[in-house]
């Protein structure tokens, strides 16, 4: 059965895994070295988690996505994907537009790159078209500003793929694994938790809710342990930190815990990543976030309060209202818009701001205010947060963030990667 | 009244005991599921030079409007310094004490 995405094109596989044929198709071919950033999206294209994309975009596909939220062709797609450089290294490496280069990361082959278009975009225009604003203090709006003044667009093919680090290799799977995987546990409905957070269980109730709604008008039989038809995919933003953000480590292995320690039964739930280099564009953010996971095999992607969201750029439901402008049929996936999730000494317990009277006594969850608990090494009572998740948390502190659960400028510059690019 | 851009430290057991010592075991608030939190008060050009001095300190002006990020081991001073002299109003002479580290 063909593996149908975004867009209702199959998901392509532009990677080639035999080394003779890799090295052959490389033979010649100018190296020009990428960035991380760079690595990381032609490794997400090339397995097709950015299907249809099969390559870095084109002038009228980025001209299109800002001024009409769509690829040329009329898909939906809201966030540019895109290959910059500087006309000086446009003339170093002799790039024209027909010219095919082989990317290199860490100094090995990575992918080739066949450019059939050069240009430019106004970087006020994008960056108001994709981010509602022009401020420099927003981080989208900073990376796009950060881009050199020419884009490059054409396909990419894989010649060398990533090996995964510890613990990343553990959760790795392209879109294609992804749907064996699914097919495996024998899901029908599978609804993705979109995180870049360590759960407190506010997050754990927000995923337990978006289950039930995913799993909805179906038989409870189909619920028996061991006969689950309706799965949570935990997949993780893994990509550029910033200063204060949970370290990539303690994410991942908190959120698959909450499986390991019963919090969800083993056969509803799983955990992955994606390598993705968060925009904070919000809404628009929210779309991209839902065609990545049509092209995993999702069926149901659940939308909380701000997702994606940074500083106040954004109504802190503009993420679900975003929704209502996609015409029906054009993502094929269906959202699960989620209320807060909060604690009420009244109720005592963790309740749902949709269904709890208690309005003045609530007390909300805020992320920085468990990070500040955790900075200062105090466990949290369990009703917010789960021991074995603060165990481990403190545990990957020791182990991979120099101390620190949150990253600090140490983890940025020695901290280890998710992946690495050996040689071919 | 002012705002008071405070540091929050928060109290697990063996911290509650040293404050009960010290007289102050009133202090602290229940914010989270009982949760205790003891919040320093700053002045905000207190608050300015906490920003100064400890770089990857922010102050968090969206949600809990509160000193945040400050390493542990300079809270666990801050703490020590209201145990110490029985009072929540150190930042002054916690500051000071820093800026002659800092020279």
């Amino acid at each position: 059965m063909k593996a149908i995405g975004h867009g209702g094109e199959e998901i392509v596989e532009r990677v080639i895994t035999d080394k003779n044929e890799a090295l052959k198709k490389i033979k010649g071919l100018k190296q020009v070295p990428v960035r991380r950033q760079i690595a990381t999206e032609a490794i997400s294209i090339a397995y097709g988690f950015f299907s249809p994309l099969q390559g870095f975009m084109k002038k009228a596909d980025v001209e299109s996505t800002c001024k009409n939220m769509t690829l040329a062709d009329g898909t939906v797609w809201s966030i540019p994907i895109v290959f910059d450089m500087s006309d000086k290294e446009i003339a170093e490496y002799g790039i024209k537009a027909g010219s095919t280069v082989l990317l290199t990361s860490d100094g090995n082959p990575l992918a080739t790159f066949e450019v059939e278009d050069i240009f430019t975009y106004d970087k006020q225009e994008w960056s108001q078209a994709v981010y509602g604003t022009t401020d420099m203090k927003h981080p989208g709006v900073k990376r796009t500003y950060e881009y050199k003044d020419k884009f490059l667009g054409g396909k990419i093919t894989l010649v060398n793929p990533p090996k995964l680090n510890p613990p990343f290799d553990q959760y790795w799977l392209t879109p294609l694994q992804h749907r064996e995987k699914f097919k495996e546990k024998g899901w029908q409905r599978i609804v993705a938790h979109q995180t870049r957070n360590v759960p407190h269980t506010g997050h754990e109730w927000l995923m337990k809710h978006a289950w039930m709604a995913t799993h909805a008008e179906l038989s409870m039989e189909e619920t028996e342990e061991g006969k689950a038809v309706t799965g949570t995919l935990v997949n993780c933003i893994i990509g550029e930190k910033r200063a204060g953000d949970y370290i990539d480590q303690a994410i991942i292995l908190t959120q698959d815990a909450l499986r390991k320690y019963g919090y969800f039964r083993e056969d509803v739930h799983m955990t992955s990543f994606t390598l993705w280099d968060m925009r904070y564009a919000g809404p628009k953010e929210a779309i991209h976030h839902a065609i990545i996971r049509t092209n995993l095999g999702l069926t149901h992607h659940m939308f909380g309060r701000d997702h994606a969201g940074v500083g106040t750029y954004y109504h802190p439901y503009a993420a679900h209202r975003i929704f209502k402008q996609v015409p029906q049929g054009k993502l094929n996936i269906t959202p699960i818009f989620v209320l807060e999730w909060l604690y009420c000494p009244h109720c005592g317990e963790v309740t749902c701001m949709g269904l709890c009277g208690h309005g003045k006594e609530q007390q909300k969850f805020s992320g920085t205010l468990i990070r500040s608990i955790l900075m200062d090494g105090v466990k949290p009572t369990r009703l917010i947060f789960r021991p074995e998740i603060f165990d481990i948390v403190m545990d990957c502190a020791k182990k991979y963030g120099f101390g620190s659960p949150f990253v600090t400028p140490q983890y940025i510059e020695k901290g280890t990667p998710a992946f690495r690019i050996d040689p071919l | 009244m002012a705002e008071t851009y405070p540091i929050n430290i928060w109290i697990n057991e063996e911290r509650f005991e040293k404050l009960k010592n010290a007289g102050l075991g009133g202090m602290p608030k229940e914010v989270l599921a009982g949760m205790k939190v003891l919040p320093v008060p700053n002045t905000d050009a207190q608050k300015d030079m906490v920003l100064k001095l400890f770089p990857v300190a922010k102050f968090d002006a969206a949600t809990t409007k509160s000193i945040e990020l400050l390493p542990k081991e300079v809270k666990d001073e801050i703490f020590d310094l209201v145990v110490k002299r029985k009072s929540l109003n150190i930042m002054d002479e916690f500051l000071k004490l820093k800026e002659k580290k800092e020279v």
